[in-house]
C-alpha cells in the first residue's frame, strides 16, 4: 500500500482536484484505493456527493475510539472509497497535541488497512501544522500542485527546505507538478521551463486551468469520469502516469 | 463489508413489473437497460469459485469488457480489455488487480464455461446529495432455451451504507413473487449446463471404509487415481495450462506406487500388465512436463534478473517454448497410440470388473488398516535404516534412492492415510514432507542443472542464439547449485526430525495388531495430513523416470498437496 499525500501550504492550488482525479485513475487501473479527505472545508467529500460526517468525529479517531475502518463510505466509482471529512478536524492539531507521539497518529490510523488497499489519498488541509506533520510522517510521497508563479515556487522551496531539516521517521518523496497552467501565458511556459531545470523533483506533465476541472463541483465527481476525454483528463492520465513511475 | 443479497423472481412474474411496483414504494433511478451477452470463467479446479469470485467476458452492443467481481460483496473488482477471452493471468494488462488475480490463478488458464444473454436492469437508490446507497439489478435471461434460468434481483450495497441496504433487503423480503438466497445468475448457469462449481480438485478426496478388504480399498484409490487422470487428459491433449499435464502425471505417478505396493492384494499377472503400462506412460509424459517446469521458473527467475539481461532469458525462454511444443506434439502422439488406448481401456475394464482376491492374494481380503499398517510400518522402517547410513560423504545416488524411499511412504499415507485417525497421519507426514523437500531439492537441483548444460549445447550447436543467452543460463546452473548444496546440508536436522520416538510411536499406532494400537476408523477426509507438498515426482520404483519437480519453484510442488 503507498500512501500518497495531496498536500501544499498554500490553498486553492488545486490539491482536491488532485487527490480526487488520481485515486479516480487509479481506481481505473484496477488499483483499491481509499482517499481520507483530511480537510473540514470537505471538497473532496463533496465531489464524491458523501455527507462530510464522521461518527465520533477527529477525536474519536485520534483518540482510537473508533476505527477508520468504520468511516469508510463508498463512493459511486469501483475500487474507490472515501473516509469523509468532518467539520470537528478543524480541532485535529488540539487533539493530536494531546496524543503521544502525535505526528505518528495518522500513519498509526492508515496502517491497519495495509491489506485492504493499494493506494491511500490524502486530502490536506493547506498550512503547516500538526495534522500536516502527522501526515508526512504517514506518507510515502507529497504530490505537491505547484501554481507556475514565483511566489509558489518559493512556497514549495520552503516545503522541502522544512522537510530536509526536520529529523523525520522517515521522510515522504516529494514530487511536485505544475498545477493550473495556462498554456497561453509565456511566464508561465518560462518558469515551467527554468524550474523544471532546477527541480527533478518536479514531473513534466501539467495541469491546465480548464474550465473542465472547475465543472468538477456541477458534476460532483472526478473528471476522469464525466469527461474523461477532455483535455483536463488527458492530463491528470499524464500526470498519474508520471507519478505512479515515480513512486513505484 | 456489506453482502449482497439476491432474490429470485417467480417464473410467472414479470421483471418489469416487478421493478415498476418497487419503484412505487420507495425511490430508485433506474439507469438504461441493456442487453449482455456474458460468459463465465474459472480455471478446470475452480480457482475463482473458490475465492468467491466470478470472471466474465460482457458484450454488449458489440463492445466487451472482462469483469472480474466479487460474489460476496457484489462489487467489481476489476475491468480488463475484453477483445479475447482471458486466459492466463499474465495475458492481461498489469496492474495491481491483474497482481491479485495471478496470485490466485498461478499459472492456471481460464476457461470460457457457460454463456447467458441476459437482459439488465440497474436502479440505484440516492441519498439526498444524489448519490448512490444501494442498487438494484436485475438479470433477466434473454432466449432462455429448454433450461431456463430464473430471473435473479439483488441488491448490492455500498459500503458504509448498511442500514439503507436493509431497508432495501427487507423490502424485498416481503415481496412474495421473490424467493431469497438465491444463487448468482452465472452461478445457475454453471450449474445448468451440468457444470459442479468446486468439484476438481488435485487433491484425494477419499473417504475409505476401514471396515473394507485390502483389495476393495486398493480399487477404491485406483479408481479414484484414474478419474483424475481421465479429468485431466484433455487439457493435457489441448496444454491449456501446465498444470493439467501436472495432474495428470501426478495420478500416474501415484497410481503405479500403489501397484508397486499391491502384490499380494492385487492379481500378479494384472500388477505386472499395467506397471508396466503406467510406467511407459509416466516416461511419455515426462519430457514435456520437464520443459513446463523450465518455462514457470524462467519467468520466476527473470525477476531476480537484473534489467539489461532479461533479453538475454527471454531468447532461452523461447527456445524452451519451441522444445516444450515439440515435446508436447510427441506427448499427443503418443496419447492417439494404440498403446495408449489399450492400457486405459484395459485398465477400465479391470478397475469396473475386478476378480475376487483367491489364495494367491491373501491381503486382499484382510482388513484394509492392517494391510496398509503393515506396509506403512515395512516402507518406514526401510526409511529409517537407509536413512541413518546417509553422512556428508555419501555418494549423491544414495540420496536418490532415499528420496525414492521416502516417496513411498508418503504415498502409502496419502492414498492409505483417511483408514486412520488423521492425528495419527499428520505428524508422520508432517515430518517426512522435511525429509522429503531437501531430498527432493537437492536432487532436482542436481538434474535441472545438467538439463540446463544439456540445453546450452543445443543452443549452441543447432540454434541461432546469441552466446549472451547461453551465458544467463550458466547463472541459473550457478543458482541450482547454491539450492542444491543448501538443500543437502540441511538434510540431517530434517532426517533427525523425523527419526524420532513420537513418529515411530505413530507409525506403530496405525496397526491394529500392534500393542501401540490407537483403534478407531479415521476421519476420512482422504488426505490424512493437510500439509502442503514439495514432496517432488516420482513413483518410489521409477528409477528410469528422472523428471523432477521444480527446486526453483517451492510454492508449487509436483505434488499437489494431498
Amino acid at each position: 500500500m503507498k500512501v500518497l499525500a495531496a498536500y501544499n501550504i498554500k490553498g486553492g492550488v488545486g490539491k482536491t482536484a488532485t487527490a480526487v482525479n488520481l485515486a479516480h485513475l487509479a481506481a481505473a487501473g484496477g488499483a483499491r484505493v481509499l482517499v481520507w479527505d483530511l480537510d473540514p472545508q470537505g471538497a473532496a467529500s463533496f465531489y464524491f456527493r458523501v455527507k462530510p460526517k464522521v461518527k465520533g468525529g477527529s477525536r474519536g479517531l485520534v483518540t482510537g475510539k473508533r476505527d477508520l475502518d468504520a468511516a469508510i463510505k463508498g463512493t459511486d466509482h469501483d475500487n474507490l472509497d472515501l473516509v469523509p471529512a468532518d467539520f470537528s478536524y478543524r480541532n485535529m492539531d488540539l487533539e493530536l497535541d494531546a496524543t503521544k507521539k502525535p505526528t505518528r497518529r495518522l500513519a498509526q490510523l492508515i496502517r491497519p488497512l495495509e491489506r485492504n488497499y493499494d493506494y491511500v489519498f490524502l486530502d490536506c488541509p493547506p498550512s503547516i501544522s500538526l495534522v500536516s506533520e502527522s501526515v508526512f510522517e504517514a506518507a510515502d510521497a507529497l504530490v505537491v500542485p505547484i501554481i507556475p508563479t514565483p511566489l509558489s515556487v518559493r512556497t514549495f522551496d520552503q516545503l522541502e527546505t522544512f522537510l530536509d531539516e526536520t529529523d523525520w521517521r522517515r521522510a515522504p518523496r516529494v514530487v511536485g507538478f505544475f498545477s493550473m497552467v495556462d498554456g497561453r501565458k509565456k511566464l508561465h511556459a518560462d518558469l515551467i521551463a527554468e524550474v523544471g531545470r532546477s527541480h527533478p523533483e518536479i514531473v513534466t506533465p501539467t495541469i491546465p486551468a480548464a474550465i473542465d476541472v472547475e465543472r468538477m463541483g456541477t458534476h460532483r465527481a472526478p473528471v476522469t469520469a464525466f469527461a474523461p476525454k477532455s483535455r483536463a483528463a488527458k492530463a491528470y492520465r499524464e500526470l498519474w502516469s508520471a507519478i505512479s513511475d515515480r513512486i513505484a | 463489508m456489506s453482502r449482497v443479497r439476491r432474490f429470485s423472481l417467480a417464473p410467472d412474474a414479470e421483471v418489469d413489473q416487478f421493478l415498476t411496483g418497487l419503484g412505487q414504494r420507495t425511490t430508485l433511478e433506474a439507469e438504461p437497460t441493456e442487453v449482455v451477452e456474458r460468459t463465465i470463467y474459472d480455471t478446470f479446479d475452480w480457482r475463482l469459485h473458490n475465492d468467491g469470485s466470478v470472471i466474465e467476458r460482457q458484450v454488449r452492443d458489440g463492445e466487451a469488457i472482462v469483469v472480474w467481481r466479487s460474489l460476496r460483496t457484489g462489487d467489481t473488482l476489476a475491468r480488463f480489455a475484453g477483445d479475447e477471452g482471458p486466459r492466463l493471468a499474465t495475458d492481461l494488462e498489469p496492474g495491481p488487480a491483474t497482481e491479485r488475480l495471478a496470485a490466485i490463478l498461478d499459472m492456471r488458464a481460464l476457461i470460457a464455461l457457460s454463456t447467458v444473454n441476459t437482459r439488465r436492469t440497474t436502479m440505484r437508490q440516492l441519498d439526498d446529495e444524489h448519490k448512490t446507497i444501494a442498487r438494484v439489478i436485475a438479470d433477466e435471461v434473454v432466449d432462455p432455451g429448454d433450461h431456463p434460468l430464473r430471473s435473479v434481483i439483488q441488491v448490492v450495497p455500498l459500503r458504509g451504507y448498511d442500514d439503507e441496504a436493509r431497508e432495501l433487503t427487507d423490502l424485498l423480503d416481503a415481496q412474495v413473487v421473490l424467493t431469497p438466497d438465491a444463487e448468482d445468475l452465472m452461478v445457475a448457469a454453471l450449474r445448468r449446463d451440468g457444470f459442479a462449481p468446486g468439484d476438481y480438485t488435485s487433491k484425494l478426496r477419499m473417504r475409505l471404509d476401514p471396515d473394507q478388504g485390502g483389495a476393495d480399498v486398493y480399487l477404491v484409490v485406483l479408481r479414484a487415481l484414474f478419474a483424475a487422470m481421465l479429468a485431466n487428459e484433455p487439457g493435457t491433449r489441448d496444454d491449456l495450462d501446465s498444470e493439467f499435464l501436472h495432474d495428470f502425471r501426478v495420478a500416474v505417478r501415484r497410481t503405479r506406487s500403489v501397484l508397486g505396493e499391491a502384490n499380494h492384494v492385487l492379481p500378479a499377472d494384472v500388477l505386472d500388465t499395467f506397471r508396466s503400462g503406467f510406467k511407459w506412460l509416466g516416461q511419455a509424459t515426462g519430457p514435456t512436463r520437464d520443459l513446463d517446469v523450465f518455462l514457470l521458473d524462467t519467468a520466476d527467475f527473470a525477476k531476480e534478473l537484473p534489467g539489461e539481461r532479461r533479453p538475454d532469458l527471454a531468447a532461452f525462454s523461447s527456445f524452451l517454448a519451441t522444445r516444450q511444443a515439440e515435446a508436447h506434439a510427441a506427448l499427443v502422439a503418443d496419447l492417439d497410440r494404440d498403446r495408449y488406448a489399450a492400457l486405459v481401456d484395459g485398465w477400465a475394464r479391470f478397475l469396473d470388473d475386478p476378480p475376487t482376491p483367491t489364495a494367491e492374494e491373501p491381503d486382499g481380503s484382510r482388513p484394509a488398516p492392517q494391510v496398509a499398517a503393515h506396509r506403512i510400518a515395512k516402507a518406514h522402517r526401510r526409511l529409517i535404516k537407509l536413512g541413518r547410513r546417509i553422512d556428508d560423504g555419501s555418494e549423491p545416488e544414495r540420496l536418490h534412492d532415499l528420496r525414492k524411499d521416502a516417496k513411498r511412504l508418503r504415498y502409502l499415507l496419502e492414498c492409505f492415510g483417511s483408514l486412520f485417525p488423521s492425528d495419527e497421519i499428520a505428524p508422520i507426514v508432517k515430518d517426512l514432507k522435511g525429509v522429503q523437500d531437501v531430498l527432493g531439492t537437492y536432487q532436482d537441483c542436481q538434474v535441472q542443472a545438467g538439463q540446463l548444460e544439456q540445453f546450452a549445447q543445443d543452443m549452441l550447436d543447432h540454434r541461432n542464439v546469441p552466446a549472451s543467452a547461453v551465458m544467463v543460463i550458466g547463472l541459473l546452473v550457478e543458482q541450482l547449485d547454491r539450492r542444491g548444496a543448501s538443500a543437502r546440508a540441511g538434510f540431517h536436522d530434517r532426517f533427525e526430525a523425523f527419526d524420532r520416538t513420537a513418529v515411530r510411536h505413530a507409525v506403530h499406532r496405525l496397526d491394529p495388531d500392534h500393542p501401540h494400537h490407537a483403534g478407531g476408523a479415521g476421519d476420512g477426509d482422504g488426505d490424512g495430513d493437510g500439509d502442503g507438498d514439495g514432496d517432488g515426482d516420482g513413483d518410489p520404483s521409477a528409477t528410469d523416470d528422472p523428471h523432477p519437480r521444480s527446486p526453483l519453484e517451492p510454492d508449487h510442488p509436483e505434488e499437489p498437496t494431498p
